[in-house]
């Protein structure tokens, strides 16, 4: 390089320099900045959308040439089952690939959430009663009775509960995995050697209570499942109010619980007097531990998902036979029934290839012949949906072991959904660390109430106008 | 002399850098102010412009002001605490004793723990069912039934800052060891000379000279508590109701538990301002030849 041409260099970057300035340089910089800001607005997806509609319309997705691959995400619970369950299923159907991915129930909904919002390839999920709206309304799942007419079928074959759950705006999401109802349970043994009937009222829980902290010893008869973070621990709470013959909402999904003298009003009350003023109330974090601590012989009674009972009853535990199930206690022996189903993602919908492999799979898993919910019955005593099961031989011989199944009838014919909306799971989460601060007397019932009820109205105003 | 025409281009050297920070710190935090200024509902279709309304609902709702209280105290409870605990164990590993090479990279274990996991271990010590601390205290026979530490409001507060601020120590434990290790032996010795004990040494040779890391230790550690969140998540996940739910929580709450994204962007604001607050009101607090000394 010579001299001149150094100096030519030299005064081009110069020159560049100098047409770029630090002022320059800034507002440039700022400018990309807000313009890529910009660029990735949410507004700006419309536009985008709108530009590359014809596009996306024209291109046609060519067939794959391999087996299709299926994400299924679960809560985890019995995971070997299921992919016993999935091994049977790709054995039939070699052209289908499953991928089972398994979240903690507590932590279910907040992940299912960031695998939506995230993009993340879902294909057919575990969904549930109170967060089908929540979903259905955002986008992230398919209606099935859309795509696959032959879904309603099953609608006859389904407990009414339970359908409705499955159901958003007239139109069938899923088929049911699970089915259950919230029920009260309790030690029959202990309860007979102390002469205390099966309580038929909360107050005479009250009274088994005092009577068997006097007379058998024990510190805490009535043991709650208690962690604000598990969806269930608000339908727990639903289930007794209904017992009582309250209600949270009216027909125009007004809150009535905090209303004054409501039945939600009056139970919180008590289940504050039973663990403060009274100290009879034991804590434990899941379901899973309160069977644990039943068998311990400490905790008479408690009220949880009706399939714990088979856990409770059935070996290797400890005091296993002695416990029963009796209808709610209240004026109405009422409960919640819920039910928990395979769901399709929108993502899987938009694809022909991967809609159809997943509609198989729910089918296979969801309805059928039952085979699969017919299996956790038997072997987990897990409730189900399908009326059919009812009267099966093998259910009815594998039930009877751990339940009175006339009593398990009479409660589930009085069972009750409960109201689900848009709002319904966000509302949830919001209300039950109140619900904790109530039965914990960290806070006053009507603050609890007020406050739940206050936010409910806030929701219904923004989504329904 | 150097030619001043080979040094005039900081800015383009600087360009390629200054492209990654706007893409990862000016972009997320414009972006962060956008959502905090609409409503993004996730299950609404619509995503209006609301101004700060976001704002005014987030700083009115009955949570804030106990997340705001909480995540104050569980502050100024865990980091002065922090500092303390940290400035004996790095005064501790500069003792020379039997056994110091082992202690040493010990204590630095809880540092390569994440933070959940550490929440997770802590939950099977404070467990009120099957919790070692429990198991522990009824085998001395010093508690007879178990304690249930996380389910109730005002021991739960205590466990997840004990939580937090055993993930916390050995971090701080080794800017106070490498400022103590500045300190020349001289002075020590002179003062045992003059009779000085060992808190008269602590308090007019130690601490005077590393005043300075012990500054920084502490404006570190309140940011460390102001955006605590693993700990608490894994241990209590904010309860029971709302006694631990601290403002970083909170952010977490409102955009994946209650889908909002609009309050959860404007908590996070809040959060970055409350912070830089903090931070300038303890920076102003300290005499400013402290910090220029060091």
């Amino acid at each position: 390089m010579d001299e001149k041409e150094k100096k030519e260099r030299l005064e081009a970057l110069e020159s560049l320099h100098r047409k770029v300035s630090r002022r320059d340089f800034i507002k440039g910089a700022v400018g990309t900045a807000a313009g890529a800001g910009l660029l990735l607005t949410p507004g700006m997806n419309h536009l985008y959308a709108q530009l590359f509609k014809k596009k996306k319309k024209k291109k046609k997705k060519a067939a794959p040439e391999g087996p299709i691959n299926l994400e299924f995400v679960v809560w985890q619970y019995s995971l070997e089952t299921i992919q016993d369950n999935i091994d049977k299923f790709t054995a039939a159907h070699p052209d289908i690939r499953i991928n089972l991915t398994g979240y903690p129930w507590p932590t279910y909904h907040d992940t299912l959430v960031l695998r939506f919002k995230g993009k993340t390839l879902t294909d057919i999920i575990y969904n549930g009663e109170d967060w089908l709206p929540e979903w259905a309304a955002a986008g992230w799942v398919a209606p099935l009775e859309d795509y696959f007419p032959d879904i309603k079928q099953y609608k006859d074959k389904t407990a009414n509960y339970a359908l409705a759950d499955m159901t958003y705006k007239g139109k069938l999401y899923g088929l049911s995995y699970y089915a259950d109802l919230i029920t009260f349970q309790f030690n029959e043994k202990i309860l007979t050697d102390n002469g205390i009937d099966p309580p038929d009222s909360w107050d005479a829980v009250l009274d088994a209570c005092l009577k068997l902290k006097k007379d058998a010893k024990i510190a805490k008869p009535f043991i709650y499942e208690y962690d604000q973070n598990l969806p269930n621990f608000y339908s727990a709470y639903v289930s007794q109010v209904y017992g009582r013959g309250g209600d949270f909402f009216d027909d125009d999904l007004n809150p009535v619980f905090a209303d004054s003298g409501s039945e939600a009003i009056k139970h919180m009350q008590f289940l504050q007097d039973l663990k403060v003023k009274h100290g009879l109330l034991a804590y434990s974090p899941h379901e899973s531990k309160v069977n644990i601590a039943m068998n311990t012989g400490q905790h008479a009674m408690t009220v949880m998902f009706n399939y714990m009972l088979a856990a409770m009853n059935l070996p290797p535990s400890r005091l296993a036979g002695q416990f029963n199930m009796t209808l709610m206690p209240g004026s109405s022996h009422a409960c919640l029934g819920f039910a928990k189903f395979y769901c399709m993602t929108q993502q899987a919908a938009e694809d022909e290839y991967r809609r159809e492999a997943a509609w198989k799979f729910i089918e296979a898993f969801g309805g059928g012949d039952y085979r699969i919910a017919k299996r956790r019955a038997v072997e987990k005593g897990l409730g189900f949906a399908a009326l059919p099961l009812m009267d099966d031989p093998d259910v009815i011989a594998a039930w009877k072991v751990w339940i009175d199944m006339n009593k398990f009838k009479e409660q589930a014919t009085l069972a009750r959904n409960g109201t689900q909306t848009e709002w319904t799971g966000m509302w949830s989460e919001f209300f039950r660390p109140l619900i904790a601060k109530g039965i914990n007397g960290d806070a006053s019932v009507s603050e609890v109430m007020d406050q739940g009820a206050e936010k409910w109205i806030e929701y219904k105003k923004l989504l329904m106008g | 002399m150097r030619d001043k025409k080979y040094a005039r281009y900081p800015i383009e050297w600087l360009f390629p850098v200054l492209i990654l920070v706007i893409l990862f710190t000016v972009f997320p935090v414009g972006y962060a102010i956008y959502n905090s200024l609409h409503r993004i509902l996730l299950v609404l279709p619509t995503t209006p412009f609301i101004g700060l309304k976001n704002y005014i609902e987030v700083l009115t709702s009955i949570y804030f002001k106990e997340a705001i209280l909480n995540t104050l105290l569980f502050t100024v409870t865990t980091a002065p605490a922090t500092v303390i605990i940290s400035l004996g164990i790095a005064r501790l590993l500069l003792t020379k004793f039997y056994g110091r090479a082992i202690l040493r990279p010990v204590v630095l274990i809880p540092w390569a723990i994440p933070g959940s996991v550490a929440g997770i271990l802590w939950l099977w010590i404070f467990h009120g069912q099957w919790g070692l601390l429990n198991g522990f205290l009824l085998k001395l026979g010093i508690i007879k039934n178990y304690i249930p530490w996380l389910m109730d409001a005002r021991l739960a507060k205590f466990c997840v800052s004990v939580a937090h601020i055993w993930t916390q120590v050995p971090f701080a434990s080794i800017l106070l060891m490498a400022a103590l290790t500045t300190i020349p032996k001289d002075i020590y010795e002179a003062a045992e000379v003059d009779g000085a004990g060992a808190f008269r040494r602590l308090f007019s040779i130690t601490i005077p000279q590393i005043k300075g890391m012990i500054i920084i230790t502490l404006i570190y550690e309140c940011i460390m508590g102001l955006t605590s969140y693993d700990v608490v998540y894994s241990m209590t996940a904010g309860g029971p109701g709302g006694a631990t739910t601290l403002l970083s929580y909170f952010i977490w709450a409102e955009a994946f538990k209650l889908l909002s994204f609009g309050r959860g962007a404007a908590l996070g604001v809040i959060m970055a301002v409350i912070t830089f607050a903090l931070i300038m009101a303890i920076l102003k607090a300290i005499p400013t030849d402290i910090l220029v000394k060091e």
